[in-house]
């Protein structure tokens, strides 16, 4: 599930929440925490927690089949070398795939509407007669 | 990394290559074993020697094989599938090797054994050689691993003489 999925669900939730009249938005409150819960940035992790969750994943991995060969080397028992290295890599994907708080400690800060209001976009207009002039 | 799908992918991918490298290693260890496997091989009886009606002689044998493989195992050892064959020259064939009894030990402890049998397999000659022929039993083995290369090596048990007329 990427980005599209979610991006779809919010434009839903978003067009639903558009049908209705003001009253009924007011008696509504809870689609528009279903529009938050929905978008993607309280499922993901942060940038920070992805790179922890790459390193944690291939140490947790190399650890493990170090562990696993040494315990099956010493006992000699190569089916126990197995069960070693599968625990861990059960034991790694417990860890590393969902998405824990401890990945979302560094949430990316967005620019608030309010402040974004204050610096509008350029116009397009000037700059095309600015540019017509030099060809002359 | 920014879905489960993507680190999933990643998991499974490094997971498997890492399982490989391990397996490796583990078959690379074999090498460090030095195995002394021993063995003896006697003829209790000739019970047959015959000439068949297409020209070739065949032997009838029981034989008396005992052997200690038990060296031969290691932790990445899956069985070890030891066979018995009558080497010998023929003025048509310089090397002949006719397999007479096989067996797969699956367990360490079975690979000290000693058993009185009949030859399993038929020893027919290419032709009517055998008259007071001299030859070889060499017992062979093949170490089979759970993972990784497999070992063969034999040992060769020289002084075995068929009679000199048929029975």
């Amino acid at each position: 599930m990427g980005i599209r999925f979610w991006e779809r669900k919010v434009k839903a939730v978003n067009e639903d929440l558009e049908g209705c009249s003001k009253k009924r938005r007011r008696q509504r409150p809870h689609v528009l925490t279903d529009a938050y819960i929905l978008s993607p940035s309280t499922f993901t992790m942060d940038w920070q927690g992805q790179k922890v969750a790459e390193q944690l994943m291939q140490i947790m991995l190399v650890v493990f089949a170090i562990a696993a060969f040494i315990t099956g080397y010493i006992l000699g028992s190569f089916e126990l070398m197995i069960y070693v290295y599968a625990g861990g890599v059960v034991l790694t994907i417990l860890t590393t795939i969902p998405n824990w708080p401890f990945f979302n400690r560094h949430p990316l800060k967005w620019l608030d509407p309010s402040e974004a209001e204050k610096h509008p976009k350029p116009q397009v207009t000037s700059s095309v007669s600015k540019k017509k002039t030099p060809k002359k | 990394m920014h879905s489960f799908g993507y680190r999933a992918n990643a998991l499974l991918t490094f997971s498997l290559t890492i399982l490989a490298l391990i397996c490796a290693m583990a078959s690379l260890s074999d090498n460090l074993n030095s195995p002394s496997p021993t063995a003896t091989v006697q003829i209790l009886n000739v019970n047959r020697f015959q000439k068949k009606s297409s020209g070739d002689d065949e032997v009838g044998l029981t034989l008396d094989i005992s052997a200690d493989l038990q060296s031969l195992f290691t932790w990445n050892t899956k069985q070890v599938f030891v066979f018995l064959a009558a080497e010998y020259s023929t003025p048509r064939n310089s090397l002949n090797q006719v397999s007479l009894w096989d067996g797969i030990i699956p367990l360490k402890e079975d690979a000290k054994f000693s058993t009185k049998t009949k030859n399993k397999y038929r020893f027919i000659d290419q032709g009517s050689n055998l008259r007071g022929r001299d030859f070889n039993m060499t017992l062979h083995w093949h170490v089979m691993p759970k993972t990784g290369k497999m070992f063969a090596d034999k040992l060769v048990l020289p002084g075995f003489r068929l009679p000199e007329s048929y029975r």
